[in-house]
């Protein structure tokens, strides 16, 4: 038990952050972290979990998170744009840089399936590999979600406009 | 995502393109990206613009990780507590199991050992007597509502059993009224709820009355009844039985029993006044 707690304690850091990306509210990420970690050890005293630790844990706290959001439309409540990782006001761009700000509300407006596979992907560097598995999706899908993740991102962020005005100048 | 053909620049793949910014292909396919890249400037400029959503994803939640860990994410905090609450669960079980064993076990004694036998009149009598015993001890929780809200507790009880209750005055006996509570009915007697009120002299001797809503067929109209220097006094008509408990002198209870009486039983029209 002690060594599975050891291996828990270790992916705490990552599954805080991924929770937090999701979420962007600190509060709520660390109730879903708590929520997954205490079912996890409540689980593990009846059956050791195949595969690895981590995936297994990403994919219980992705459960929480989605059953927290259906929860929530279903309350009609609305994560306020403002919680956010970072203020907002973080000047933007030096040049060749995306302002934080605005990559953070594009984010939200991305699908959730978008946001969880880029996020996976980008925030937690899981391989694509994990992080199908994690998602329980086939490799194929989660490309296709990451390609449309980044490109509706440049839309939003507006800088899908830009190569074009290069080649025009 | 990655299909062998590294070396043949025209077989660069979408898919290609997200494992190189995401630094997820072997080193030759690497190699061979970059060189197809060179010479497509606008895939470029969106790969270039891939990166810098990764970067500016990682600024903005890298730092997470690194944040120190509030002790409710601690798991073995979390497997303690667990621990805990599964040995409470388990404590709280085998006592729910005892006192269903008792109470079965106990049923069935009284059942075998009343049944048919003891008239209703002193199973009501019982259980005035196990809940003066029960709640004259009691000091914070003696009453459900006490008697500075008395004319809440007035009507509250008479709803509940269905019968316009009253407090009798007790003063000329020397005793003022604590408060009083709801118990729930006696098996087998039909009488519905109970109203217990409380009552305590200077030396804090109380003593309860115990009222429930009339019986049916109306049985004994008086009887009296001794156990463990408990006296208790009981009578009955068309609307209520009420039982009088306390541990005064017998001559002592009997004008109490009596103040009692007369105060609850001689209303011209009982239903005409809630």
């Amino acid at each position: 038990m002690s060594d599975f707690l050891d291996e828990i304690e270790a992916c705490v850091p990552a599954l805080r952050r991924y929770a937090r990306a999701l979420t962007r509210d600190a509060d709520r990420a660390d109730d879903l972290v708590q929520d997954c970690l205490e079912r996890a050890i409540r689980k593990r005293a009846l059956w050791r979990p195949t595969g690895p630790l981590q995936a297994w844990l990403f994919r219980m706290l992705l459960n929480l998170y989605r059953n927290d959001i259906r929860r929530q439309r279903r309350r009609g409540e609305h994560t306020p744009l403002e919680t956010m990782a970072i203020e907002p006001t973080t000047p933007a761009a030096q040049h060749g840089h995306l302002a934080l700000a605005e990559v953070q509300r594009a984010l939200d407006k991305l699908p959730e399936e978008q946001r969880e596979a880029l996020l996976l992907v980008v925030v937690e560097g899981q391989s694509y590999l994990e992080a199908a598995q994690i998602l329980e999706i086939p490799a194929g899908t989660l490309m296709s979600r990451l390609g449309r993740a980044r490109a509706a991102l440049r839309v939003l962020t507006g800088t899908a406009e830009e190569p074009r005005l290069r080649t025009v100048k | 995502m990655t299909t062998g053909q590294a070396n043949r620049p025209f077989e660069i793949t979408e898919d290609m393109l997200h494992g190189y910014v995401d630094g997820q292909l072997p080193p030759a396919q690497r190699a061979s990206v970059e060189a197809w890249l060179a010479t497509h400037a606008e895939k470029a400029a969106e790969v270039a613009q891939w990166r810098r959503q990764n970067a500016a994803l990682t600024t903005l939640f890298g730092p997470v990780a690194g944040e120190p860990l509030p002790d409710r994410l601690n798991p073995r905090r979390i497997a303690a507590r667990n621990a805990a609450r599964q040995w409470d669960w388990t404590r709280l079980a085998a006592a729910a199991i005892v006192v269903i064993a008792v109470s079965v076990g106990a049923g069935w004694f009284l059942r075998t050992a009343t049944w048919q036998e003891e008239p209703r009149s002193d199973r009501l009598i019982d259980g005035a007597l196990l809940a003066h015993s029960l709640y004259v001890k009691e000091s914070r929780h003696a009453v459900e509502v006490a008697a500075d809200d008395k004319a809440h507790l007035v009507t509250w009880l008479s709803n509940r059993l269905g019968r316009p209750i009253d407090t009798p005055d007790l003063a000329p006996e020397g005793f003022t009224l604590v408060g009083g509570r709801l118990l729930p009915p006696l098996p087998d007697t039909g009488t519905g709820p109970a109203a217990q009120l409380m009552y305590q002299n200077k030396t804090s001797n109380r003593l309860t009355v115990y009222i429930t809503a009339a019986i049916n067929p109306p049985g004994p109209a008086y009887k009296t009844y001794t156990e463990d220097g408990l006296e208790a006094y009981y009578w009955a008509n068309s609307q209520i039985t009420c039982t009088v408990i306390g541990d005064l002198p017998q001559s002592d209870m009997t004008t109490v029993a009596r103040g009692v009486f007369q105060q609850l039983t001689w209303r011209p029209d009982p239903t005409g006044r809630t």
